[in-house]
């Protein structure tokens, strides 16, 4: 990534009119990723004062800005306490510990990459993101149409539940990209996510609905998994093999959660 | 554009490309301890610290570095030396290219572990590659220095 001029506004309405207004220009989040592109940009805009690194408590629901780095949601103990470590351990394999500091979850998300894990995990809580422009919108909406192009994600906003998750990877070995990623969580229904398929993760339907009407279901379900999905190739793993690890997660993440 | 850089509790002034990295501008200003390896943020040896805590200067924009404190090896003083000690007494101190960092990080673990343990200590330098040491003797350095058996 290369761009010319470097831009810290001071107030979200100034940040919206740059974005939209030069077409060429772009948010920089950590830049981990923006920077192995080889994309020439007008104009890096950075929201450093713009106060999107936090994570709070609001009533029953968490907040999280989306200039926080991965590594501080890793070992903050109110993301730890509310959904157990659901989402440090979709990130604790990301590099390195230098990398998740400077990565933020804002980038992990608007980035959407298929082998984001923190996209696997946010699938199965009730999550919605605050952008400037669109305002809220539910997660799996804009992971799954990607009509937001172009706005300022702002805050990631996730309902307090009570019950059990659990996170599944697989990868060769423990710093490389995964070559799956599984979520289950078990709060008022069971939810069922699969992500580096390797296309980005997604929701279940079929296997969800049936461990939903019956939760002894558990082999039925999962061997729903592999139909219910598409699967490909990549440098890591080709379809076949992604295709017989897949049930094999979702089935430990179910055993996990509904113990 | 230009800007004051605190590296190592001293003012630098510096005019760097918008889109430039604190790593290149770091070993511009001479700081040539901060080395450049894979340069795609996978390898660990640009390790710096912002504000204490460890990031890899290859990712980091300079024009973000302005009002923090960054800490290369050369400022960690007699900090290091006892890091680096433990590690040649293992004698797993090889080509050296990965030691800065691999120090910085490990100072940077040092105060922000309360417990540490061995799976703590590798999980927190998973992110710092070597090739030539196979590990094992920096571990044994490093255990010592964390108070770990
Ligand atoms: C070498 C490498 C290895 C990786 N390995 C893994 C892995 O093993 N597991 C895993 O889960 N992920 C992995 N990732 C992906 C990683 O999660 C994301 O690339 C990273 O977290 C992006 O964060 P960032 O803050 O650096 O985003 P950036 O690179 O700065 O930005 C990414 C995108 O998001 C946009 N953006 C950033 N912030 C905002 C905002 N607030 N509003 C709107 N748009 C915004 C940017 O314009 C850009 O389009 C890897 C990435 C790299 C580069």
């Amino acid at each position: 990534m290369r761009f010319e001029k470097y831009i810290r506004p001071q107030n979200f309405e100034e940040a919206l009119q740059i974005l939209k207004s030069d077409q060429n220009s772009v948010i920089l989040g950590g830049t981990t990723f923006l920077r192995l592109s080889d994309r020439k940009y007008s104009t890096g805009i950075d929201l450093s004062d713009l106060g999107l690194d936090f994570i709070k408590e609001v009533n029953d629901q968490i907040e999280i800005g989306a200039y926080t780095s991965l590594r501080k949601i890793e070992t903050d103990p109110i993301i730890n306490k509310n959904f157990g470590n659901l989402l440090p351990k979709s990130i604790e394999n990301l590099i390195g510990i230098q990398f998740r500091n400077n990565a933020t979850i804002g980038g992990a998300i608007f980035g959407r990459l298929g082998f984001t894990e923190i996209i696997t995990a946010l699938l199965v809580l009730d999550c919605e993101l605050e952008f400037e422009e669109n305002g809220k919108v539910d997660f799996n909406e804009f992971i799954s149409n990607w009509n937001i192009k172009r706005d300022i994600l702002k805050k990631i906003i996730i309902k307090k539940k009570q019950g059990k998750s659990s996170y599944k990877m697989m990868r060769n070995s423990s710093a490389d990209f995964p070559i799956l990623s599984v979520a289950v969580s078990n709060f008022d229904t069971i939810k069922i996510a699969v992500g580096t398929r390797p296309s980005i993760a997604k929701l279940s339907e079929k296997a969800s609905q049936l461990i939903n009407s019956d939760n002894n279901k558990i082999n039925e379900a999962v061997n729903l998994i592999t139909d219910e999905f598409k699967f490909g190739d990549d440098l890591r793993a080709g379809k076949e093999y992604r295709k017989n690890i897949a049930p094999i997660l979702v089935k430990r993440a179910l055993q996990e959660v509904l113990i | 554009m230009k800007l004051k850089l605190n590296i190592n509790n001293r003012y630098y002034n510096a005019n760097i490309d918008a889109d430039e990295s604190l790593l290149d501008v770091l070993r511009h200003l001479g700081f040539k301890s901060v080395k450049k390896g894979c340069d795609t943020g996978t390898c660990g040896v640009c390790s710096v610290l912002i504000d204490g805590e460890p990031i890899l200067s290859c990712q980091f924009l300079a024009a973000r570095a302005e009002g923090h404190k960054i800490t290369t090896v050369e400022g960690l003083g007699e900090k290091a030396d006892e890091i680096i000690d433990v590690i040649i007494n293992e004698g797993a101190d090889q080509c050296g290219y990965c030691g800065p960092a691999l120090v910085l990080t490990t100072y940077a673990m040092k105060q922000e572990l309360k417990n540490p343990t061995v799976e703590k200590i590798n999980h927190y330098l998973a992110g710092n590659l070597c090739r030539c040491s196979g590990y094992e003797g920096q571990l044994r350095g490093i255990k010592k220095y964390m108070g770990v058996e």
